[in-house]
């Protein structure tokens, strides 16, 4: 066997008091995919800012090449080959596409030549599959696109070392699959390839060998051959995990809470129709620019639809801003964390208290802290966020203890319609599971809950119904009793219409 | 044909657009108005600003804002007129050279607070804006520069006309000043280094996980605009001649405005020195309208003045967003169109 690119040679990380990793070892090999799952706060993200020189370990060794090195920093790491693609992006929205990919590059000279860099762009661009003119303006790019931009950038360098960091979790399944196609290609080219996903049929799909990490520590590191799907989870998680794919019973009732008909944005979507009833989720599903993200804003006044009628508990309503959708009691939570969920800087139980600020003041106006503590606590428990104290800044967390922050601060209005936005992007199968939970609590309670999702097992196990959008429209809706995965996906891809 | 341009250049476009609207306004407000007199003098007067609101842009990109940049003309201007003053010999090209390298020596010093001690830009340079005025006044110890002691070549260097068209007259201040912007318009768009600069203050997050070294980014763009303000030290003492210790005062508030007046993005990552360049022409051409309109007394100028500032960022704000939402629809309407066809 050849020698190991890139080795940790039992790394331990401490935060204060707080130990992210500890005697962690793994070894890399050139041409190898390989998994590395865990839950949420299992020290993954620990690992790969010490792999990319963003951490420095407390104690351990790390070794490049089978020689022992410091590094330094980001800068030292792209130096010994190693690039970390990230779940949430890294852009320069100012930039263009081509200025972003191109932005370390050192290999040609000190003038840039807008031409040739476009057109070297466009080449990387096409290896990922996709369609994006490297003249258009980062900011203006979707998620997935973003996403895309990243994973060229890593391309134009010599990466011998790829680090995926929930690489796939904001991507549609086609993108998914053309990513991991990559990623099996930069391997087979003699990259040492580090996959981390929460999808563990992709892991299947692509990976060589899989180590488990839990708590800090690693738990195992095997061939792909001999790990399985409940072994993989039991290792995970430390216990086994109740059946997360099962459909939970209905509780939908007859009384419509929401009716919407004809609901169009000029250019983004167009006649969009449903019914949602008390007690019922209703999960729309669809590929990366079915614009279903577009319906949920226009819905919670964001972007006020051009036509169309929404009836909310028989009224009709035009919510032209966010305020008027939340004082009607309908909260929204949005996929994208960082940008329109939580205030990073601030602790938890400012982020929970912050859209019912009303609700938290004491006879003098001034903002009630002992009661802000108590509802922080209460949800603490019973979302199970793990951390020291409600004080601690949302920054600090984990994706999924963020997740959940962000949930809580939404229960705590205690809407009638929940709007969610992939609810479990990108969190670990345990805390999925409980997301999941809570949104079966919410609307066994009398509440009702859209739910848009990428995840088709998650629209399977938890749509009573499932609208499926394709473009910006609206392209049927299925009972779940009629919904297979296959079932979806012709519809969300079109293959549908063609056929008839 | 719009949507070819891209959205700097535009951005230019409308604001020579603004620029003509100005000048055609006075010219029905002020008698004889539009003639060479105004280009001369407005002219003059940017030769200075242009220099310090392009540094002052440099610094803006990066998500800093540097306040001590009046200061710093201040102080060359008097140190380099001392130095001449007490050594007449000096050959012109050093005397420049020392005004350079004396304003980046300040830079230098808001560049390590800011960049390596991590202090934010806007508390370090209003406490080097006070310390630097205050070294100023030390340092003068209460005299002033006369233009009597200083060589004739640097009192008659601004006011060199190297050549005229029609009635205007291109001095060699102002065409130093120009060429100086352009020269770093061309780096900043050219020269792979001085895309971090835009990195930067695009999403610094991000660049310094493109393994961009932040730190010395943001240190240089200090330099560079402490060197840009000793130049315009160096004009401002040969424009003026008598330099007392309130020189300069204000610079770095009519800097920053031209530079955002100019389309440079105050939360950094976009922006040009050209459109800097044209923001100081616009701030100056309008204070000086001012002056001479009957309708505006003295008083109201200062509110006229940061109220155009405030209308033309206003406006500037909504037509860029208005574009940007119509070149999305355009662009929605291309792709679809080029799918079914």
């Amino acid at each position: 066997m050849s020698e190991p690119v890139l080795q940790l040679n039992g790394i331990s990380k401490h935060f204060g008091m707080t130990k992210a990793l500890s005697n962690m070892s793994i070894s890399l090999l050139a041409g190898e995919v390989h998994a590395i799952v865990g839950e949420n706060g299992a020290g993954k993200s620990t690992m790969i800012k010490i792999m990319t020189g963003i951490h420095q370990p407390t104690s351990g060794a790390i070794k490049v090449d089978g020689a022992t090195r410091v590094i330094a920093g980001p800068q030292a790491a792209r130096d010994a080959g190693i690039a970390a693609i990230y779940q949430e992006p890294m852009v320069f929205p100012d930039l263009d596409v081509a200025e972003n990919i191109f932005i370390g590059d050192k290999s040609s000279g000190i003038l840039t030549r807008p031409a040739a860099q476009r057109k070297r762009a466009r080449a990387l661009i096409e290896r990922i599959g996709i369609k994006l003119d490297p003249s258009r303006i980062a900011s203006g790019l979707t998620l997935a696109e973003q996403q895309a931009v990243e994973i060229a950038r890593a391309l134009s360098q010599d990466v011998r070392v790829l680090i995926m960091d929930e690489p796939t979790a904001s991507l549609s399944a086609h993108e998914a699959e053309q990513l991991r196609k990559i990623a099996k290609t930069l391997a087979g080219q003699g990259v040492a390839v580090v996959y981390i996903s929460h999808r563990l049929e992709e892991i299947f799909e692509i990976a060589d060998c899989v180590t488990v990490i839990r708590d800090g520590s690693h738990i195992s590191t095997k061939p792909i051959a001999e790990v399985t799907s409940d072994g993989m989870i039991a290792e995970m998680v430390g216990r086994e995990v109740g059946n997360y794919f099962a459909k939970a019973a209905s509780t939908a009732t007859d009384e419509v809470i929401f009716e919407v008909r004809n609901l169009t944005l000029d250019g983004v979507f167009e006649d969009i129709s449903f019914d949602l009833h008390k007690g019922e989720v209703l999960c729309m599903a669809g590929l990366v620019g079915a614009r279903r993200t577009d319906v949920a804003l226009a819905l919670f006044g964001v972007t006020p639809p051009t036509s169309g009628t929404v009836k909310y508990k028989g009224q009709t309503t035009h919510f032209t801003t966010p305020r008027d959708a939340i004082e009607a009691g309908i909260a929204y939570v949005s996929e994208d964390r960082r940008k329109l969920g939580l205030a990073m800087p601030m602790a938890i139980k400012s982020n929970v208290s912050l859209a019912t600020l009303n609700d938290f003041l004491s006879p003098l106006g001034l903002l009630d802290r002992a009661e802000e503590d108590k509802v922080a606590h209460h949800f603490s428990d019973r979302l199970n966020i793990r951390t020291p104290d409600v004080e601690t800044p949302v920054g600090m967390l984990s994706g999924g203890n963020q997740q959940k922050v962000m949930l809580a601060k939404w229960l705590n209005l205690n809407p009638e319609l929940l709007i969610f936005d992939e609810p479990t992007r990108g969190i670990d199968i345990g805390a999925k599971a409980e997301v999941h939970d809570l949104i079966r609590t919410f609307v066994a309670e009398g509440g009702a809950a859209l739910v848009i999702s990428s995840d088709l097992p998650e629209v399977l196990a938890m749509g009573d119904r499932i609208l499926v959008m394709r473009e910006g429209h609206q392209m049927g809706i299925l009972d779940h009793t009629e919904a297979t995965q296959k079932a979806v996906m012709m519809q969300a891809t079109g293959q549908m219409q063609e056929a008839v | 044909m719009l949507s070819r341009v891209p959205p700097q250049t535009l951005r230019i476009l409308a604001l020579l657009l603004v620029l003509f609207a100005v000048l055609l306004f006075f010219s029905t407000q002020v008698p004889n108005y539009l003639n060479g007199r105004l280009f001369n003098r407005i002219s003059s007067s940017v030769a200075i600003m242009a220099l310090i609101a392009c540094g002052q842009t440099l610094v803006i990109l990066t998500r800093n804002i540097d306040l001590s940049i009046g200061s710093t003309v201040g102080f060359v201007a008097f140190a380099t007129g001392s130095l001449i003053t007490n050594n007449p010999d000096i050959p012109p090209l050093v005397l420049a050279t020392y005004s350079v390298l004396l304003g980046a020596c300040f830079g230098v010093v808001n560049g390590l607070l800011v960049a390596y001690a991590r202090i934010p830009s806007i508390i370090v340079t209003l406490g080097t804006m006070a310390l630097f005025r205050s070294a100023l006044v030390e340092y003068s110890d209460a005299k002033s520069i006369t233009t009597n002691n200083l060589p004739t070549w640097l009192v008659e260097f601004p006011n060199t006309q190297l050549f005229t068209i029609g009635t205007f007259q291109f001095r060699a201040a102002f065409v130093v000043a120009v060429l100086v912007v352009f020269a770093v318009h061309i780096a900043l768009t050219r020269l792979r280094p001085a895309r971090k600069i835009y990195a930067v203050g695009s999403n610094p997050e991000a660049a310094e996980m493109a393994g961009i070294n932040t730190k010395l980014v943001v240190f240089f763009t200090f330099v560079l605009a402490g060197a840009l303000a000793g130049l315009a030290g160096f004009m401002f003492l040969a424009r003026f001649g008598t330099i007392t210790v309130v020189a300069g005062l204000g610079f770095e508030l009519k800097s920053v405005a031209s530079a955002v007046v100019g389309g440079v993005n105050i939360f950094g990552g976009s922006g040009s020195v050209i459109g800097a360049l044209i923001g100081a022409i616009l701030v100056d051409l309008i204070d000086m309208s001012l002056v001479r309109w009957q309708l505006v007394s003295e008083f109201w100028r200062e509110a006229v003045l940061g109220s155009l500032i405030l209308l033309s960022v206003a406006a500037d704000a909504i037509l860029m967003r208005r574009l940007v939402k119509w070149r999305v629809a355009r662009e929605k309407k291309q792709t679809k169109s080029g799918v079914s066809s």
